[in-house]
């Protein structure tokens, strides 16, 4: 193993790309190796690895899988008979450079001021190295670049290179010199009671004295969060308070307020004062099965961050970086006698300068793949149509996100086409769902019904896409088909001063 | 890439989002020679990260789903694989008992967390371990609840919050019971103080394992340490703080703004406390009165009590008088008490004062000056607006000058000085109270005057929208040899003979008002006629700005002409002062 010293300059530095067998010791952050999952050989990233029980534990990311299947592996399914990709050594200014041609999204951490930092947290740790755990290591995290809301990350903290070339997996390194296993820090959960001196010897020989917090974020914090009925493993970090991370084994959030606690004992206790019974907002659709309220980011604020803490669990592209004050949040419950249970929710800016209609959208895990998502996007258009205004899911989307858009694109400009017209321009379809021109434009390419024949553009309905609804149909038929009633909307596009949009405090 | 592909196949081909396409059904398009469907297939712009776009399971479903809309067939079920969520082992029904009953309207809900979830201190399990350990030692009735428990940590927590805002950072060390003790307030309940001190400790200990910092987990909030950018775990920035910092013309101009609200504030402040100054002064000023009435009382009790024979009167009623000035009141008093023998001596002051006599300003000379510089004042400045006026239409409500009221004009119902033709008052019919008496009485008919004068001077709130000139007016006169006149003006004598009304049509339309001006019928026992006298008697309060600077300017002769009296008194008294010659 290569302890990486506070020196930034290990010896043995592997030259960049270079191959070659590993052993446990050498195996750290940064290397890429052929691990055992589900029977299948995959290669995965080493993100952080940590002592537990005497073992030591690896955190990996799968090549080319999404991030929430990130997890914690046993050294046995490291495969070390194969070859390893050694992390490429880049200058954190090289690296900048890279990542900064990313398109609008500039790369804020200024080079100087991370030396800066960086020498200055070497003074702090050759100081007090107990503390390392809580210094904050100024990274290559760049900040998302716009103060206007923007609830999606811009820039993605890890390494995609997208500069036009053909990137080259390798290009996805992350910067070998901030690489530690620091984010086990976050993580650690030591089963062992560690001494004072211990834990120093441990990060001292660990090499784990700096950490990169854009590593910690790579790292899952939770383990398990309990809800309501469900128990639910999180997908992505998010900030919730520290000890959990280190202190909590499954982190209980009250179903109504969304508050968060680090054991049982303390949510009980919550839940015997706890009189909250819906969402703190007014209900502005009901109908037999689904019930929304709106829900005002400035007003309740503590409801709204606590909502962003948990969503953010699920979204990976979902920033927290700013407060929730420019933010609408549109939750959507189904109802018993208990309360109304939150099942998903979609957030909207107040005032979107792209003509965007959703910023984030989620559906809790426990009610996915149950219809609900569909629910969610139709209100976000129903809105948009009370607004008289066209709108579109602000970018990037996530995977689930992006289906789940496509699926009900399909559907609603399939229907408006089987209704028996015979002409249709792609305006007039957009005016009909509150879609943007691009996004009906793009969904019909995309199924191949925009076509050029005798010498004229057409809309082809193919027979693909009609047996495709017709199945949906008869399913829906069996099934029942959960859909919204714009009639059952009572609310009125909220307006909002100047003020209360820029004081923010 | 992709979008500008994809953008060229159709500017070449010109498809417009405008234009209407035909719909058709695949049957009906001709098949294209080339058949393979995905090649036509633009690839679009999915909106998903890069970097993720290419992921194994969502490729996989969307050529799943690509393949199903090019060739029909079922679609797979495919799906991207989730953590799944499982049935918790905690009892719900213990937990979320059954409380709700849905409205029949939507609901409206505007509280907060922090209203709904009561102590925001939710005891640990180890606090829960010491509070059964403590009330184990403890009687049965002196047991502390977990409410009183959790309201004490909470109150330690919250006054610490206060108290020490920086502790994890500048390692203050854990507040003493004392000081928290003296914080205590109506956020903690008498009988949770009970149990104060005995939890002091245990909340000591939690709070040195965690080195002074708070005992619930807590978000990280931005410090403004150049740390924070980078920390994951710092959320919920303010956002347009930054957004302002950008420009400095931003900064100046709040900074302005805060410095001009701050300057308000002051001057507010000082104003009340100015007003607070006067207040006290005048409870002070009344405390005096009172305690000089109070000695006076005492005194004339003594002198009945003596037997001292004397008017009693003088001593109260002379209380009436302000107290600030007591020398001139008792200048006042000896002058009163000279009076009776004025007429002993009556030209005492002439032998000593030939220039006394040269130099005696007559009340009368005043008046005149004043009430002609006041006329000569309005005068001008009523030409003045008018040359402002030249080649103007004044539209506004009430002009000063109406465009009508030529300076031709003029009112011939002039003002007669009615002093002037009297003779020199004897001083000795003055007294002290009635110094300003015959000023007085006149005083409402110099404003009369005034008013009846200024035909061209409008007042700025007029009592009711009726043209001037029909209001009916009076005015006192004093003439030769003390005979009281009374003129009038505008005074309508009910008519005799009630006119034909046919008669009365001719006339209808023989004024020449403009249309739209409002006629009013006149009742003079209504109110506004009531209003009009009020009116007069309030004239020193008008707010017309020359009628202010001419009231005051004669109130001003007044009240110089008063002490020319006061002055001719006191000389005709026998006092030695020389008389001030009043100026101006
Ligand atoms: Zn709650």
């Amino acid at each position: 193993m290569a302890p990486r010293e506070n020196s930034h300059e290990p010896s043995g530095t592997p030259v960049p790309l270079e191959t070659g067998f590993a052993t446990l010791a050498t195996l750290r952050p940064g290397v890429k190796a052929f691990v055992e999952k589900d029977g299948e050989t995959r290669k995965a990233e080493i993100l952080t690895k940590q002592m537990r029980r005497g073992k030591m534990k690896f955190y990996v990311h799968y090549e080319d899988f999404n991030k929430r299947l990130d997890e914690w592996i046993d050294s046995e399914r490291i495969d070390l008979t194969r070859e390893v990709e050694w992390p490429a050594p880049e200058k954190p200014e090289k690296k900048k450079a890279s990542s900064s041609s990313k398109k609008d999204a500039p790369s804020k951490a200024d080079p100087k001021n991370l030396k800066r930092s960086r020498s200055k947290l070497d003074r702090e740790i050759s100081a007090t190295p107990s503390e390392s755990t809580s210094v904050n290591i100024p990274g290559k995290a760049s900040r998302p670049s716009k103060a206007s809301g923007k609830e999606n990350k811009e820039v993605l903290v890890t390494s995609e290179v997208t500069d036009g070339t053909t990137p080259k997996p390798e290009d996805e390194e992350i910067d070998l010199v901030d690489v530690q296993d620091a984010a086990a820090a976050a993580k650690a959960a030591p089963e062992e009671v560690f001494s004072r001196e211990e834990e120093i010897e441990k990060l001292r020989t660990g090499g784990s004295m700096t950490q990169n917090q854009t590593e910690i974020s790579r790292v899952r914090n939770l383990d398990k969060i309990q809800m309501g009925k469900y128990e639910v493993e999180p997908w992505y970090f998010s900030p919730y308070p520290i000890d959990f991370a280190t202190d909590a084994e499954m982190v209980y959030i009250c179903e109504f307020c969304l508050s968060y606690f680090g054991e049982e004992t303390s949510f009980n206790r919550h839940r015997m004062k706890c009189t909250l019974l819906h969402p703190p907002g007014n209900e502005i659709y009901r109908d037999d099965f689904v019930s929304f309220f709106e829900i005002d980011g400035r007003r309740q604020r503590t409801w709204c961050r606590n909502l962003c803490l948990l969503s953010k669990l699920f979204l990976d592209h979902k920033t927290l970086y700013y407060d929730v004050d420019p933010f609408l949040f549109y939750c959507m419950c189904i109802r018993d006698e208990h309360g109304c249970h939150l099942v998903g929710y979609f957030s909207k800016e107040k005032e979107s300068a792209e003509g965007y209609n959703v910023a984030c959208i989620l559906t809790l895990p426990q009610y996915q793949r149950k219809g609900f998502g569909k629910l969610l996007i139709d209100f976000s258009y129903i809105l948009s149509k009370r607004e008289g205004k066209l709108g579109s899911p602000e970018k990037p989307l996530s995977d689930l996100g992006l289906l789940g858009y496509r699926a009900y694109w399909q559907e609603t400009i399939v229907d408006l086409l089987l209704d028996g017209k015979v002409e249709a321009n792609i305006e007039e379809i957009g005016f009909a769902s509150a879609m943007t021109t691009n996004d009906v434009l793009h969904t019909l390419q995309n199924l191949n019904m925009l076509r050029y024949n005798k010498n004229q553009h057409v809309i082809v309905l193919t027979d693909a896409v009609v047996e495709q609804r017709e199945r949906q149909k008869a399913k829906e038929k069996i099934k029942g088909k959960r859909s919204l009633d714009p009639e059952k909307l009572i609310w009125k596009p909220p307006v909002f001063s100047a003020a209360s949009r820029t004081w923010n405090w | 890439m992709t979008a500008r592909v994809t953008g060229q196949r159709f500017r070449q081909r010109k498809l417009s989002t405008k234009q209407n396409l035909v719909i058709l059904r695949e049957h009906e398009v001709e098949k294209l020679i080339d058949d393979d469907p995905a090649r036509h297939v633009p690839k679009v712009e999915t909106g998903v990260e890069k970097g993720e776009e290419g992921e194994h399971h969502l490729q996989a479903v969307i050529s799943a789903a690509q393949a199903a809309a090019q060739s029909g067939g079922k679609i797979a079920q495919l799906y991207i694989p989730t953590p799944e969520a499982v049935a918790s082992k905690l009892q719900y029904e213990d937990l979320y008992p059954k409380n709700f009953t849905q409205p029949a309207t939507y609901i409206r809900y505007s509280s907060t967390v922090e209203d709904t979830i009561g102590c925001p201190y939710c005891m640990n399990s180890e606090d829960l371990a010491w509070l059964k350990a403590y009330n184990q030692r403890r009687d049965k009735r002196e047991r502390c609840s977990e409410d009183e428990f959790e309201e004490v940590m909470n109150f330690f927590e919250e006054t610490s919050q206060t108290k020490q805002p920086f502790a994890q950072v500048d390692n203050a060390p854990v507040l003493s019971f004392e000081d928290l003790q003296a914080e205590f307030d109506e956020t903690i309940s008498e009988s949770s103080r009970r149990f104060a001190k005995d939890i002091y400790s245990h909340w000591k200990e939690q709070r040195l394992l965690k080195e002074n910092h708070p005992l619930l987990p807590q978000l990280k909030f931005e410090t403004n340490q150049e740390t924070d950018d980078s920390d994951p775990y710092v959320c919920f920035r303010r956002r347009e703080v930054r957004q302002v910092r950008k420009t400095r013309g931003r900064d100046a101009q709040v900074t302005e703004k805060i410095k001009k609200l701050r300057k308000e504030l002051e001057d507010g402040r000082l104003l009340m406390h100015l007003v607070k100054r006067r207040e006290v002064i005048i409870r002070d000023q009344l405390a005096h009165d009172k305690a000089i009435f109070e000695g006076r009382r005492a005194l004339t009790e003594s002198k009945r009590k003596l037997g001292i024979k004397g008017d009693d009167e003088e001593l109260l009623v002379n209380q009436k008088k302000p107290a600030p000035k007591p020398k001139p009141r008792v200048d006042v008093a000896a002058v009163q008490r000279g009076i009776p023998g004025m007429g002993q001596k009556p030209p005492a002051v002439r032998p000593d004062g030939r220039l006394v006599d040269s130099d005696l300003v007559y009340l009368e000379d005043q008046l005149n000056k004043k009430s002609e510089a006041i006329d000569r004042f309005i005068e001008e400045n009523l030409l003045k607006h008018k040359k402002w006026n030249v080649g103007w239409i004044d539209k506004t409500w009430r002009p000063i000058t109406p465009p009508l009221e030529q300076a031709a004009a003029k009112s011939d119902f002039r003002p007669v000085f009615t002093s002037s033709q009297l003779p020199t008052p004897p001083a000795s019919t003055s007294s002290a109270e009635g110094a300003g008496g015959p000023m007085e009485v006149d005083q409402p008919d110099k404003q009369l005057d005034l008013a009846s004068r200024g035909t061209r001077i409008r007042y700025a709130t007029p009592p009711e929208d009726v043209p001037f000139q029909e209001q009916t007016r009076y005015r006192r006169r004093i003439g030769r040899g003390g005979r009281i006149m009374v003129d009038r003006r505008g005074v309508k004598r009910p008519k005799l003979d009630a006119i034909d009304e046919r008669v009365a049509d001719r006339y209808r339309f023989d004024c020449d008002s403009s249309e739209d001006e409002q006629v009013y019928p006149v009742d003079y026992t209504d109110n506004l006629h009531i209003r009009y006298r009020i009116m007069i008697e309030r004239q020193g309060d008008k707010t017309h700005a020359q009628q202010q600077q001419a009231a005051a300017a004669a109130a001003a002769a007044a009240m110089q002409n008063r002490r020319a009296i006061e002055n001719h008194n006191r000389s005709s008294s026998g006092h030695l002062l020389p008389p001030t010659a009043p100026t101006g």
